[in-house]
């Protein structure tokens, strides 16, 4: 016979892992997108230095 | 600025292998190894989540309030940014900590909530680290480190009273099965099993909190470029 309380056990543990993975993929794709904001900036500011210099 | 730093993956390979190794093995002796509690029953189990939660959450506070304490007296950006990777931190934790004891409360108590010392000791943490994240964007750029450091201190000042809470105050919660009293403590398949849990929380918040702190460091990069960025702009037009 299957324990009644199983499901508190196996959302507890869902909603724990769930939480901090989900944190984690959260943070890794804001890595991502800063890095390609930081490469696109640096790009603009070359170019406006050299528009600046010609 | 950026560094060669930034370019390596922010999480060691050996790290976060001994992150994964430990969570399958940390599963394994939860629902295969340790025995089922008398009185409680199967949803004791989450003991095993919870309280490990709960001290990588106070390990958290600690990390930050130190950083955010070396920010004031040494006002180098790298302790703001691992206070505020910590910080983060907290707040995820933290919400497993209290998600995973309101299921544990609901079976056991009949309740989700109670504002017992201990749960309320608990949610003023957790508002005091959410004020935190709410502030700082919200703060001076110039003043933001220290304004948030400040903050933070505090927090971590709200640790000692939750941990000693219910060892204080009559409380709902159970009474600590650690260091506790006379009456205290635990058989040892059941502590070995939440030693084992407190390890492997302790790896998977440390993986973490370095993702964090390089978003962090980003971040600032980020800041930084787009005023200097505007600052051309502005040397341009005039």
């Amino acid at each position: 016979m299957v324990d009644p309380n199983l499901s508190w056990l196996f959302w507890g543990y869902a909603a724990g892992w769930l939480l901090i993975f989900g944190y984690l993929f959260f943070i890794s794709r804001k890595e991502s997108t800063l890095r390609r904001k930081i490469s696109e900036l640096q790009e603009a500011m070359e170019e406006r230095w050299k528009q600046k210099k010609a | 600025m950026l560094s060669e730093f930034d370019d390596r993956p922010a999480i060691p390979l050996w790290l976060l292998a001994g992150a994964a190794l430990a969570m399958v093995v940390h599963l394994y002796l939860v629902f295969m190894w340790v025995p089922t509690e008398a009185t409680m029953g199967i949803v004791q189990r989450l003991f095993y989540f919870h309280v490990p939660a709960a001290v990588a959450q106070f390990t958290a506070c600690f990390v930050g309030g130190i950083a955010a304490v070396l920010y004031l007296v040494k006002r180098d950006p790298k302790y703001d940014d691992l206070s505020l990777a910590a910080n983060e931190t907290v707040l995820v934790f933290g919400l497993v900590n209290v998600g995973l004891g309101m299921l544990w409360a609901k079976p056991i108590w009949g309740i989700w909530w109670t504002w017992d010392p201990r749960l309320t000791s608990s949610f003023v943490l957790l508002f005091l680290y959410g004020a935190y994240l709410v502030l700082r964007p919200a703060a001076p750029v110039e003043s933001r480190g220290v304004v948030c450091a400040v903050v933070c201190i505090l927090g971590m000042a709200d640790v000692p009273l939750v941990y000693l809470s219910n060892r204080l105050f009559r409380t709902q919660h159970p009474a600590p099965v650690l260091g506790g009293g006379p009456d205290s403590g635990l058989a040892p398949p059941i502590k070995a099993t939440l030693f084992f849990g407190m390890f492997t929380m302790m790896l998977l918040w440390v993986c973490v909190l370095l993702v964090r702190r390089r978003v962090a460091r980003l971040e600032r990069a980020a800041e930084d470029l787009t005023r200097r960025s505007h600052e051309l702009e502005d040397v341009r037009s005039y």
